[in-house]
């Protein structure tokens, strides 16, 4: 856990926060949903207690996170999540399909804050996931997060809803920051550190397989009709090139093929150019692809 | 459904986003890739090729291999820094080249040239 208020410390809480923030369901409408058909002072408390429950329900459920991501297999695992919660983060809206439905107004206190807490929790898994990982196994910073981002979603979501519509680049930046969460947790997997340690290239291409693949609805948008085969085929060259990263010393252990010179100059030539004909393949697919369209 | 998707610009945040606000992620996301290669890049390896001070060591922090330990906070300023100077390269060629621009065909400033076969 980095150090209190150091600079590592104030950055890991500025990406749970950003996250919070980013990844927020609708609590506000939620509450205010549920709340509606209460009596004045009763809603007053039904607001307090159903932002504090939504608190201390995502607290327990991050620390729940945080010791499950203990588990060797659990960081990498949790890690691909992140990249699928960046898409759906950067998709649009209609794309991504509205995942929550309405909440139907409560007649009593008890009912009200029953419906508030689960569906905070049902609704904050996505969010738990991201902050669990960003977190690096500190619950101080979980807490500390979650009671700074809460109460100015709860309270102040007409603020956050201003916010992302002057500055929509709040949420492409919520994306790469979960792109990063995701890379960190992937490469911080116990069960790969031995493989990355022998393999220390094999970062940077995880790296850039992991933004590639999270920022795709991004950076697709950008690319001419031509290029758009790109999406596809850059994560397919890169999971190539790791595939080769971790048969690589099975191949040298088994002898035969690598034993001799002109077998590891075969090995070395698949590697690097054996996804062009697979790559070729795809484009010529892509291409006949709207032919068969105008003929059906 | 998530609370940013109440909002009509960042519900489709990719077309709504301006150029700067684009350039600056772009930037940032360029010095995270930067700090994930500084961790994967072999520093026994780039002493062998003999680029280590000269590609990756401009002294300490600003070094390629220094910059895995950065925070977002120092990622998010490389990326602003690394924006700003964008900008101000685009601004400063624009200056340069507006001159050599072509005016339009009618436009006020254009100068009319014509050639004409005088008839003596």
């Amino acid at each position: 856990m980095p150090e209190l208020f150091s600079a590592g410390f104030l950055s890991a809480l500025l990406v749970i926060v950003l996250i919070d923030l980013v990844l927020a369901g609708d609590n506000a409408l939620i509450i205010g949903l549920v709340a509606r058909n209460l009596p004045k002072n009763t809603q007053r408390k039904v607001i307090f207690w159903g932002t504090f429950g939504a608190i201390a329900v995502r607290a327990l459920m991050a620390a729940l996170v945080v010791y499950i991501l203990a588990v060797p297999g659990f960081m990498l695992a949790g890690g691909i999540a992140l990249i699928w919660i960046a898409r759906k983060l950067l998709m649009p809206a209609e794309a991504a399909g509205d995942s929550h439905g309405g909440a139907a107004a409560a007649t009593s206190f008890a009912g009200a804050l029953r419906t508030i807490v689960i569906a905070d929790a049902v609704m904050g898994i996505d969010n738990v996931l991201a902050i669990g990982g960003a977190a690096s196994g500190s619950l101080l910073l979980i807490v500390l997060g979650l009671a700074i981002s809460v109460p100015i979603i709860v309270w102040g979501s007409h603020l956050v809803i201003r916010l992302v519509d002057r500055f929509p680049s709040v949420i492409l930046l919520g994306g790469a920051v979960l792109a990063w969460t995701g890379y960190t947790m992937i490469v911080r997997e116990p069960l790969l550190q031995p493989w990355l340690t022998a393999h220390p290239a094999a970062r940077f291409i995880i790296a850039v397989l992991v933004f590639s693949a999270s920022l795709a609805p991004w950076w697709s948008q950008r690319l001419s009709r031509q290029m758009q085969p790109l999406v596809v085929v850059l994560p397919a060259l890169l999971l190539w090139l790791l595939a080769f990263e971790i048969v690589d010393p099975h191949l040298e252990r088994m002898g035969g093929l690598l034993a001799t010179e002109t077998g590891a100059y075969l090995v070395e030539a698949v590697r690097w150019l054996g996804w062009l004909p697979l790559a070729a393949g795809f484009l010529w697919l892509q291409e006949q692809r709207p032919h068969r369209t105008v003929r059906g | 459904m998530l609370l940013v998707h109440r909002s009509r610009r960042s519900a489709d945040a990719i077309r709504g986003v301006s150029p700067g606000g684009e350039l600056f992620v772009a930037s940032v996301v360029v010095a995270m890739l930067l700090l994930a290669l500084g961790d994967a890049v072999d520093s026994t390896w780039l002493g062998e090729a003999g680029l280590e001070f000269a590609l990756f060591d401009f002294g300490g922090e600003l070094s390629l291999l220094g910059l895995h330990q950065w925070s977002l906070l120092q990622l998010l300023l490389a990326g602003a820094a690394f924006a700003g100077g964008i900008c101000a390269v685009k601004a400063g060629f624009t200056r340069l080249f507006r001159p050599l621009r072509p005016a339009a065909r009618r436009a006020l400033d254009k100068v009319p040239i014509e050639f004409r076969q005088k008839s003596f």
